[in-house]
């Protein structure tokens, strides 16, 4: 307001002053003048109230822009308050269990809630390739919730039931295959938290060397200085504090002398056993940043060697047989038949046929001085290259390369022909036929084909080479099982020269065939069919016996001569890893069973007893986490109204929730209601201009 | 002199005027958006299935249709969109991400435009679903409010399900809650009574 008075002004007081029955009351109360010249109250109502509408315009505006990206981070994450809060764990500890090609790894961490109110929080591990959570343990603030296998359906009931009952259930989930989530509600103050998590891991095995690799918790330092307000120290942030350790334990169990052991990204300390080896970390300030990775080869002597470890489960021992092949410079190569059979049907036009036909050219050129070979080409038709096989002569292999560059892919896919052609030619003087199978594999009678395998193959070995962007990977590999020899896929014409000498040294070199396992009992064991032993390769069967085994007899053929062994149990060697192998080979051989014409559902039956009983991960369970509180009193029930209770998860996915509502309704009251007033006050302010009665300089000289 | 002091004191509710004037264009533009963008797109869909090549709906679209939903009794029919953002969601329902081409279906829609329905859909509903590989029956068996704090939607992929989810409560006036409206529907072999295909 300012001090100097207008024009008005002085003319308005002016007339105050003069008007006779006014000025009495201008002497003695200078307020009323006042009142004239800022606004009046309703005016000032109206102001702020538009002021205020204003306002909630803009922060509704603003509030609608709010989204908060999210990163993904392992390790704990606590929410409270609108705030996100991530701690690493104080104490990672992990045991890791390695029995043939299998790991099971637990991993317990512990995390503290440094804080002085209850908190939720988020756990976040991330997980090798493949692998699933299968047990879980949690435990919190006197609650234990544990994690238990169950069908999916049941598992799902259940979470309805919970949720039905007013008890608020969350999920244990794995939203991608590399990472397990789950979220814990009501973790009390300046308590730990202790997450007990298993899952397998699978053991990789390539060109003579095994590794594992597991990935961390790494927890980068979350820290941009504006992102954490003053107010969210609450909890330990332990990578500041740099206590917290990680401890890796590792049994393994190899059953094989190792030519070399090391661990990549860690120092470790290497203990032997009978079965294998212990390893710890050396270095006991080991930080949780860095992924664990196993690397051993195996030392293969001059004969085979086999190793039988067991496990007594009470009801039924569980024995786990390895076998592994002498080294390769040791076995004399044997001349075998080699039979090509190459798809020239249509869907091998373009790049899958000049694939298969590189393929093809590098077979040729492995054959041995000593061997004999065929070539059958299919389409609609069958058509061998010769009547039965020729030995490797420049003659026989020119006309066989001049075949080959004329083949043209036409025609439809009938295999059943050419396979029975391969299957049925003249025997070779002993020797072992190998069919190498190129194609891509596009037939619609699966079943039959691999059934007709089955009867057809004798004493052939079936290696299937399936060539293409988009093979039936799935029949390729079933048919190269049945016909007990093996797989190669060639995806790209760059990939032939390498994969046909791998496939190559696999073969050349078969170690032991025919073999057969005399258990001393009855045995039910996998896989049924025992595939051949090739240098460089080990071999793992799993049976159930009825009681401990006194010894294991395996027989066989070895460079063409009989062969036997005899092997004996290594004491207190089995873990319960070994039950479970067994429970997950045989799910495996229920699975393919569906081929040969087993009921489906019966098939679902018996796998899902499996899964029960061993705690198995497989598509027809789940597994479930229950909050066991047997000794609750009735009186914290409030409390525990907000314990996550039931959890169904497993190899299902789940996404979060979408904001869904735009609440243009809501906008559109609020800015008509602020529009009307506006208007209101627009209208309302010419009317007090004009309002005789209002002004008294208005009323004293009209 | 007397003109220019009114004027300052009316500045204050010309300005909320103003704004206001603008959010209720803003606002009333979100429905009118919602429907147009449905209109245009169905046109595009119609298109893409007569087999013309690059039906965009409008010519800078960066969205696709992917599937057509009906509910048959109550006469709503919506097209469907791929790309779960809140960009796609103002021009109609979309799917969760990689679940447009699975069994597993779980399509998210804004509860005061397109999905408003859901609310009057009742167990037993019939709800078509017509994707570019054929049309699909289901019926709704559940319908449920569950609170996405503590719960997340878990798509299993050997499961045949379509699961529509909306915010909730309905007629709240606030954006942004926990809550979410989730019908559940199972497939069903054959439509039972259509009134409109």
């Amino acid at each position: 307001m300012s001090k100097q008075p207008s024009i008005r002004d002085q003319l308005e007081n002016d007339a105050w002053r003069k008007h006779p029955k006014f000025a009495a009351r201008w002497a003695g109360n200078r307020q009323t003048r006042h009142r004239r010249r800022p606004l009046r109250w309703e005016d000032r109502a109206l102001l702020i109230l538009s002021a205020v509408l204003l306002l909630l315009l803009i922060i509704r505006v603003e509030t609608a822009r709010a989204e908060s990206p999210g990163d993904e981070l392992w390790g704990l994450e606590f929410q409270g308050g609108g705030r996100t809060q991530r701690a690493v764990a104080v104490n990672t500890e992990m045991e890791v269990d390695v029995t043939g090609l299998i790991a099971r790894i637990d991993v317990t961490q512990v995390f503290h809630n440094d804080g002085f109110s209850w908190a939720e929080a988020v756990y976040r591990f991330p997980l090798p390739d493949g692998s699933a959570v299968d047990r879980l343990r949690v435990e919190v603030g006197g609650r234990v919730i544990e994690g238990e296998i169950r069908e999916k359906m049941e598992a799902r009931r259940q979470y309805q039931q919970a949720r039905n009952d007013g008890i608020v259930a969350s999920l244990v989930e794995q939203k991608k295959a590399n990472q397990f989530e789950t979220r814990l509600a009501n973790i009390p103050p300046g308590e730990d938290i202790r997450v007990s998590i298993s899952f397998l891991g699978r053991v990789e095995f390539a060109d003579g060397s095994f590794s594992l690799r597991i990935p961390m918790t790494f927890t980068p330092r979350w820290s941009p200085a504006g992102a954490i307000s003053a107010s969210s120290t609450r909890f330990t942030d332990v990578a500041e504090s740099g206590d917290h350790f990680l401890t890796i334990a590792v049994d393994l169990r190899t059953g094989l002398d190792l030519a070399s052991l090391e661990s990549r990204y860690h120092d470790i300390d290497i203990h032997p056993t009978l079965q294998g080896y212990h390893l710890f970390l050396t270095d006991p300030d080991t930080r949780t940043d860095r992924v664990f990775e196993l690397n051993w080869v195996p030392e293969f002597g001059s004969t085979p060697q086999s190793t039988l470890m067991t496990h007594d489960a009470g009801d039924a021992v569980y024995a786990m047989l390895m076998l592994a092949p002498p080294l390769a410079e040791a076995i004399d190569p044997q001349p075998r038949e080699v039979v090509f059979i190459i798809d020239t049907s249509g869907s091998m036009e373009g790049t899958s046929i000049q694939q298969a036909k590189a393929a093809l050219r590098q077979g040729l050129e492995f054959l041995g001085p000593e061997d004999r070979f065929n070539l059958i080409e299919f389409n609609s038709k069958t058509h061998l290259l010769f009547r039965e096989s020729v030995p490797v002569y420049p003659a026989y292999l020119a006309d066989a390369a001049d075949y080959i560059d004329g083949l043209k892919a036409n025609g439809g896919t009938v295999m059943a022909p050419a396979l029975r052609a391969a299957m049925s030619l003249p025997e070779q003087d002993m020797l072992l036929r190998q069919i190498i199978f190129i194609t891509d594999g596009s037939v619609g009678n699966e079943h039959e084909l691999l059934l007709q395998i089955g009867d057809q193959l004798h004493q052939s070995r079936l290696f299937t080479v399936s060539i293409g962007s988009a093979p039936n990977a799935w029949f390729m590999s079933k048919a190269a099982e049945i016909g007990r020899g093996s797989h190669t896929r060639i995806g790209k014409l760059g990939d032939v020269e390498e994969r046909m000498s791998s496939l190559w040294a696999r073969i050349e070199n078969p170690a032991i065939q025919n073999i057969c396992v005399d258990w001393g009992m009855d045995a039910e064991f996998y896989p049924e069919v025992i595939p051949d032993l090739y240098a460089g390769n080990p071999l793992w069967l799993h049976a159930r016996l009825p009681h401990e085994p006194r010894e294991v007899t395996i027989c066989g053929e070895l460079e063409g001569r009989h062969w036997q062994s005899v092997s004996r149990e290594l004491p207190g060697s089995g873990s319960d890893s070994i039950a479970m192998l067994w429970a997950r080979s045989k799910v495996e051989a229920l699975e393919d069973s569906r081929i040969f014409g087993i009921d489906p559902e019966a098939v679902r039956q018996h796998v899902l007893d499996l899964s029960l009983e061993f705690g198995l991960l497989t598509q027809y369970t789940s597994l479930v986490a229950v909050d066991r509180l047997p000794s609750r009193p009735v009186n914290s029930s409030l409390e525990s109204g907000e314990i996550p209770s039931l959890l169904p998860a497993g190899s299902t996915t789940a996404a979060g929730f979408s904001q869904t509502a735009t609440g243009w309704l809501a906008q559109l009251i609020l800015s008509v209601v602020s529009l009307l007033i506006a208007a209101g006050m627009l209208f309302y302010l010419p009317s007090a201009r004009s309002g005789s009665t209002r002004s008294p300089l208005a009323s004293s000289t009209s | 002199m007397m003109k220019a002091r009114h004027w300052l004191y009316a500045a204050v509710p010309l300005t909320a005027a103003f704004f206001s004037l603008c959010m209720v264009i803003g606002a009333l533009w979100i429905p009118l958006k919602a429907e147009l963008a449905q209109l245009l797109i169905d046109r595009s869909w119609r298109k893409s299935l007569a087999g013309v090549e690059d039906a965009r709906p409008w010519p800078w679209a960066d969205t696709m249709a992917a599937a057509r939903l009906s509910a048959p009794r109550l006469g709503v029919h919506l097209i469907v969109l791929e790309g779960n953002s809140g960009r796609n969601l103002a021009f109609g329902p979309v799917f969760l991400d990689g679940t447009a081409n699975g069994r597993d279906m779980v399509i998210s829609g804004h509860r005061d435009t397109h999905f408003r329905y859901l609310e009057s859909l009742r167990p037993g509903d019939r709800l078509g679903l017509t994707r570019p590989d054929g049309q699909y029956w289901y019926e709704v068996r559940d319908l449920e409010v569950v609170d996405s704090r503590y719960s997340e939607l878990v798509i299993e992929p050997g499961i045949d399900r379509l699961s529509l989810v909306t915010c909730y409560p309905f007629d709240s006036p606030l954006t942004g809650g926990p809550l979410r409206y989730v019908v559940t529907a199972v497939p069903v072999k054959q439509p039972r009574s259509l009134s409109s295909g």
